[in-house]
This record gives structure tokens, sequence and C-alpha cells, in this order.
């Protein structure tokens, strides 16, 4: 499935990218390569862009590039809180 | 005074790290600083003597990678590849460290010497995270030093570390990253060949190749005209055919991906964050601010709230100042015993100059108002939150933030510009700025909605104005994407810092400077304008009028009225005398013979004269308006330009919106016109522009007071 397709509060992780040239080149400078876990956060009032949380940085896109970026779902925690796992490094207490 | 030796060294990162915080930090400069991406959009240069060294340091606009996406991180890749300097200090985003290494990697490619700053280190201190920054020199082969450009910690440490790494006296390991093998090997081949042209040894090869294999269009026309050139692509093309059958997918991506778990591998040895924790601040205020419901009327009301305040929190400082030079005028004039000279101090200097210095308090509140919304983290925010609109209106969701930045002065609102990448929805966007009411309109609308509207009121008209100059810009915006700028939309990827509270210091900077700029267009455009239309409106002289005033007033003391009479009749003979002579004048005749063009929309010539004299910049419609209407005065005292408005005869409600709406939508001041020409690149488009400007103004101007004078 893409990005676009996942609905608020979901995880799901990076599986690779079908953009083309520019927006894919963007959106891999913002660390959105594959592997990369993230949560959605929301959807802006009037339904577009989403915002998605991930490796500690807040990122907005609109869905048509959102729709470009191949993802697997990984769960949904419900809550608007962004996620605290998937976060580069190590973890206290582990 | 010895020679000091000179260190040049570049700030550079990415967008948001606090390049410029520490930039000011460092070199005691008062940089624009703010907290979204795209601040800083040229380079600045400024220096610090540490050590018996001047360390030149430069301020680069923020760069997510060194492949350029923008033409103002274009400045960042030219400067560092064109002007080598002599060491690269990367200024990193400590709490945001995985995303922002990634162009560290790519300083590595570039075999520079290079330091990190761990910058925000306050922060990372504050979220619990811990960074091993002995660790991360070993991995990355650099000196790295954490940074606060906030609490200002960690900047000496820096300059010590400069002043080392030039000396020699720390070793730079140049740490190579290793990538998978089939592009490792075609790194090494292209570099092999790429050795062999001469032509080529100014830049480094090894950084060539990894371009080239990432498809970097600027490199490729770099190598594309020599003879090696067949023996590469070959190469290429080969990298190209193993990495799809092994890793569906191109070179560029895959090593992105091995930058990447560099970088993850060194997140992993180097940095501990806490595990599931509180909520923090900014996620609290987004569930807010950001929320499907609330969030266009928070934004609307926070629009809203900065002009209420800007006029509010304005009126009665400006009303104090007014009273002042109201003061001031009345007290020297008596002391001015050549007419001359008196006309040329009240009604020009104080009318004219003090008439636009009255309104700084508004000034200073609107930019206060700006600041804070850049300062917060509220713009990336807003941006978010109207991107769907703007996207129907065929602009970006990032044109927003030029846009607001028009709000107090077009031409850095212009340059902001170049953050956009699509040339044509930065047109789009640099040809509706001029709609969005500037700083220097302030006082024109202040002045009339203050007049004519009941305070109560006055700050939503001018409100009104400010929203109205936004739908005729969206409006010309959509005109434009669907006839002449057709295209692709740009796509949409932005980050959202976290919230920060503005640093007082540079609040303070901010507004001081934005202050300072504005007394001093007072004392030199304006005052300039102001003296050169008061030798216009009293020139040439015609003695006729005064022989006539004399003999008139002479019949009237003659008569046979009562004393009162007498003074009231004199007084209007000295009126219409001074009417007369104002007509007679250089300003008078030019304001007569464009009169006819703007009387349908209630104009007369006077406001015609201010208008054309407002094209040296907006404030002068007010000052011209100052000295006009107070040489029309023959008042001993002088009142305030409010008032003789309110009584002018030609001025009524439909008269000021009339005004207020020509002013917003007509050509802007020859600065911003001159900007524009510099960022679009051809004179023909500016006019183009200016023939649409002006008919918008005059049709829209044309349809408010018809309108107007029917419901009002
Ligand atoms: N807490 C904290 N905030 C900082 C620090 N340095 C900068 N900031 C804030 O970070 C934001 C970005 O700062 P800038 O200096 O404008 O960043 P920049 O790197 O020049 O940004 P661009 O010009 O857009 O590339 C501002 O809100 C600063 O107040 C710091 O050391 N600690
Ligand atoms: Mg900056």
């Amino acid at each position: 499935m893409v990005l676009s397709e996942l609905k608020v509060g979901e995880k799901a992780e990076v599986e690779g990218l079908l953009a083309e040239s520019g927006v894919r080149r963007r959106i891999l400078d913002m660390g959105l390569v594959k592997g990369t876990k993230f949560k959605v956060l929301r959807v802006a009032p009037l339904g577009d862009p989403v915002e998605i949380f991930f490796k500690g940085m807040y990122l907005s896109l609109r869905k048509n590039e959102a729709a470009d970026v191949l993802v697997r779902k990984i769960g949904e925690t419900g809550d608007g809180a962004p996620m605290r796992e998937g976060r580069g490094g190590r973890q206290s207490g582990s | 005074m010895g020679m000091r030796r000179e260190i040049r060294v570049a700030l550079a990162g990415n967008p948001n790290s606090g390049k410029s915080s520490l930039f000011n930090g460092l070199t005691g400069s008062h940089q624009k600083v703010g907290n979204f991406s795209g601040v800083t959009i040229e380079k600045y240069e400024g220096y610090v003597d540490h050590q018996g060294y001047r360390i030149r340091f430069v301020d680069l606009p923020g760069t997510y990678s060194l492949t350029p996406y923008s033409p103002e991180e274009l400045v960042t890749r030219k400067f560092l590849i064109e002007e080598s300097p002599d060491m690269v200090v990367n200024v990193v985003e400590g709490p945001n460290l995985e995303r922002n290494l990634l162009l560290t990697t790519q300083l590595m490619e570039m075999e520079v010497d290079l330091l990190v700053a761990i910058n925000m280190y306050d922060e990372v201190e504050e979220r619990g995270i811990e960074i091993e920054t002995e660790q991360l020199r070993g991995l990355l082969g650099c000196p790295v030093i954490p940074t606060s450009a906030k609490k200002k910690q960690g900047l000496e440490a820096l300059l010590d570390h400069v002043v080392r790494v030039f000396e020699g006296d720390i070793d730079i390991r140049k740490n190579k990253l290793g990538f998978r093998p089939e592009v490792d090997g075609a790194i090494r081949e292209i570099t092999g060949l790429l050795r062999h042209e001469p032509d080529l040894s100014r830049f480094n090869p090894h950084w060539l190749a990894i371009k080239l294999l990432e498809n970097d269009r600027e490199v490729y026309g770099l190598v594309r005209d020599y003879p090696l050139w067949l023996k590469v692509e070959r190469v290429l093309q080969r990298v190209l055919g193993e990495t799809e059958r092994l890793y569906r997918t191109d070179p560029e991506v895959v090593i992105t991906e091995d930058r990447y778990a560099f970088i993850r591998g060194v997140m992993q040895e180097c940095v501990l964050t806490p595990g599931e924790g509180r909520v923090s601040l900014t996620d609290r205020i987004d569930r807010i601010v950001l929320n499907r419901v609330l969030g266009l009327p928070i934004f609307f009301f926070i629009v809203w709230l900065v002009f209420q305040l800007t006029f509010t929190l304005g009126t009665p400082l400006m009303d104090g100042l007014d009273l002042f030079f109201g003061t001031i005028a009345d007290a020297v004039s008596p002391l001015l015993v050549n007419e001359t000279l008196r006309s040329v101090i009240v009604d020009g200097v104080i009318a004219g100059v003090g008439g636009v210095l009255i309104f700084l308090p508004n000034i200073v509140l609107l930019f206060l108002g700006l600041s804070f919304l850049e300062a917060s983290g509220y713009m990336a925010r807003a941006a978010f939150v109207v991107d769907k609109v703007m996207h129907r209106f065929g602009l970006h969701g990032k044109s927003f933030i030029p846009l607001i930045t028009g709000f107090g002065c077009s031409i850095p609102a212009i340059m902001a510009t170049r953050t956009l990448k699509s040339p044509s929805d930065r047109l789009a966007t640099i040809m509706i700025i001029p709609f969005m009411s500037c700083g220097a309109k302030l006082p024109v609308h202040i002045l009339l909605a203050g007049a004519f509207f009941e305070p109560s009121v006055a700050g939503n008209v001018v409100f009104g104005i400010y929203m109205f100059g936004v739908v005729v810009g969206l409006l010309s915006a959509l005109l434009m994407k669907k006839t002449v700028l057709k295209s692709e939309s740009e796509p949409f990827v932005m980050e959202l810092p976290p919230y920060r509270w503005p640093t007082a210091r540079s609040v303070f900077w901010q507004s001081n400077i934005k202050a300072m700029m504005y007394v001093r267009k007072a004392g030199t455009i304006i005052l300039l304008a102001v003296l050169l239309i008061w030798v216009a409106s009293n020139y040439p002289k015609n003695p006729a009028i005064d022989a006539a005033l004399e003999r008139q007033i002479a019949t009237i003391e003659a008569g046979e009225l009562s004393r009162g009479a007498k003074d009231v009749a004199i007084a209007d003979a000295e009126n219409s005398a001074s009417a007369e002579k104002l007509e007679y004048s250089v300003a008078g005749r030019a304001g007569r013979l464009m009169e006819p063009l703007i009387r349908p929309l209630g104009f007369d010539w006077r406001i015609g004269v201010a208008l054309v004299t407002g094209l040296a910049a907006k404030e002068v419609v007010v000052s011209t308006m100052g000295t006009i209407y107070s040489l029309g005065e023959t008042d001993e005292t002088s009142p305030e330009l409010k008032t003789i408005l309110k009584n002018d005869p030609v001025f009524d409600r439909a008269t000021a919106l009339s005004l207020m709406v020509f002013v917003l939508l007509y050509i802007p001041c020859v600065a911003a016109i001159g900007v524009m020409r510099k960022e679009v690149g051809t004179w023909q488009a500016v006019a183009l522009y200016s023939g649409y400007a002006l008919t918008a103004a005059w049709v829209f101007s044309f349809l408010t007071y018809r309108l107007a004078n029917l419901f009002l």
C-alpha cells in the first residue's frame, strides 16, 4: 500500500519510493528511506496535506506526494501522540 | 597592529539548525533568525578575532543535501565548491541528529576540513538525549563540538577548534563512507578515469564520481564534454543495470540508503534517546492548533489578532506622537519669521516627515507580531493549514511564508520566494506579493480608517483591507496559473519544527532594526520627497493671487460688517487664495492634468499627486497629503492631518475606502520594483505586471467608491 492510504494514528514502515526524480530526492533527503518507521499524526483541516512523525521529526507532505511512498502497515496506536519507537538510537533501559 | 591571518569558515547545515543564530553569537551580527526552514536565502559574512586570527564566518542558506533542490540551496553548494573555504563548520540540530547527519556524510564525501557543531545542545539536555561526542568524533573522523547558540555555550570551544584545525594541530581523518560493493567499485573506477583529465583537477574526483552516480545534472554537464565521458558513461550504465537487478532501484537511492545505514550505526553507538516518555509541548499545542475543526478558525484568529493589536495598541501611541509633532510645529512656527522658511519647516518637514514618523509605533507592533509568528514555529503550521487553499489557487503551501513576510515589506518577501523550487510558482508568488499590504501602506490605512470610522471598527476596516488584498492576490495567482504560467504544481514536503520561544535578544534586535530602517527612511527618501513636493506645490508663484487677496481683504475691512463676520470673510478669502496658489503650482497643474482619470474613483488632484509621489515609497502618500493639505490650511495652529481630512469636503467614507483600495493594489514602490526586476529577470514581466496592478487598482477602487456611495 502507499502512505496516502494510511489513516491517522497508523504506523507503517517505508518499503520504497515510486516517485520520479525531483520529489523522490527531497523525500530521500528528509530521511524517508526504506526501513524507516513512522506514524501518521494528522491530516490538515481541509483534508490535505498529512503530517507524519519519524526519527524525532515532524514532516508534512501532500497526499499526492504521499501516494509515491510505498509502505507496509505495522500497527496502530489510535491516539494522536507521536510514537517514540523507530526513533534512531538506543532506547534507555534496553 | 600586525597583519592578522585570516581563516575563512563556512557555516553549513540543514535549514533551521541554528546557523544564523550561531553566526550572530560568534560574530556579534544581527542576521535574521526564525523558526522555519529557509530564513536565510543569501550568504552573509562576518568576522571575529580569535587567538591572533581573523576568523571570517560565512552564514549560508540551509540545505538538506548537496544535491540542491531550490534556488537558495544552490547558493550553499556553489559556495562550498567554487570558493573552497578553509574549513566548513557543519551546524547540526542536536535533537534531530539523524536527519541532520545526512548532510554531514555528504560533506565528508567532499573531503573538506570539517568540524561538526552539535547545536541546540540545551534542548538535547532538556529532552534527556545523551550524545557521546567522543565516540561520534571517532566515527565521523572530525571534531565534534556541542554548542548552544541560545545559551551562548560552546562558542569559545568552537573558535579554539577552528584555529587548531587550521594550524594542523588536530588531524582530520576524512573517513570514507562505504557503499554497497557494486557502487563502491564504480566510484573507484570513475575516480580513476576522472584523475586523467587535468581540467577537472580543481574538483575532488571522488566527490564527482559519487555525484555522477547520484544523477546530478550539473556534474553531468561538467564532465560530459571530455573524451573520457564515453568510458564514464559505460560504467554508469553498468552500475545502473546491477543495482536494478540486485536491489530493484537505481544507484541514487542505494547511495542515500547506505548513507542512512551508516548514520543508523552512528546513532546506535553514540546516541541514547529516552524511550516512551511524556508528550512534548509541541504535540500538545499542535493537537489544538492543527485540529481538524479548530485549525482554520485559529489561523484566522491569529492573523486577525496581529493586525488588530497593531491598530489598537498602536493608536494611543500614535496619537501621542501626533500631538507631540503638533506642539513642535506650534512652538517653532512663531520663531521662524521668514515666511518661506516657516512654510518649509512647518508644512514640509513637520507635516510631511512627522506625519510619517507618528506611525512608528504601529510599524514596530506589526513587525513584532510578524516576528513572533516567524520565531515561534507557527509559520510552518500555517502553511500546513492553508496549503490546500493555496493549492486550489495554483500556489504552493510554502508560498504562504513569503506572502506573510509581504505584510512587513515586499522586498524581503520577494527574495524569500527563492525557497520555491518551481520557477512558475515563484513567479506567480512574486507577482502577488505586492497585493499583500506592506508596512509602508499601513500609515495610509490607519490614517484613513482612523479618520472616517469609529475606533471600534477602524481596526476591522484595516483588517478587511488586508484580507481584500489577499483575495485579489489569490485570484490573480489563479488567473496567471490558468493563462501564462501553466505548469505542474510543485511537490509539498515540509518540516514542521518544534515550537520555540523567540529569544528576547533576537526579537529586540529585529524590531530595533525595523524601527531604525523606518526612521532612516523618513529622514532620507521621505524627507527628500517632501521637500520636492513642497517646492512643486509652491512654485511658480503667482503674485497676482496675492495682490488680489490683499485687495479683497482691504475691501472687507472697509465694509460695514461686524468684527466677527469680517474675520470669517477674511479667512474664507485666504483659504481660497491658498487653494488657487496650489493649483497654480507645478504639482497643482500636474494633478489637474490627471484628475479626469481619477475623478471616477472619488479622488481630486491632490490625491493624484500623492499617489504619484507614493511610487517613491508608500509612506510618501501620507507625507504628500500632509504637506499639500497643510499648505492649504491657513490656520494659525496646525491641526492633525486626520482632522483636516475629516473636514475636507472632497473626503468622505467612500473616498477613504476607495483610496485605501487603490493604495493597496497599485504599483509597488521603486525599490520593490527594482528587486522584482532582479528576481524575475526581465523588465517586460515587470511592465506587464505594473499594467495589471494599475488596472486592478482602478477597477476595484471604482467599484469600492460606487458601492460605498450606495451603501454607506
Ligand atoms: N533552544 C535553542 N534554540 C536555538 C538554538 N540555536 C538556534 N535556535 C533556534 O532555532 C531556530 C532556527 O535558528 P536560525 O539561526 O534561524 O537557523 P538557520 O540554520 O540559520 O536557518 P535557515 O536560515 O532557515 O537555514 C530559531 O528559532 C532559533 O531561535 C540553540 O542553541 N538552542
Ligand atoms: Mg539562517
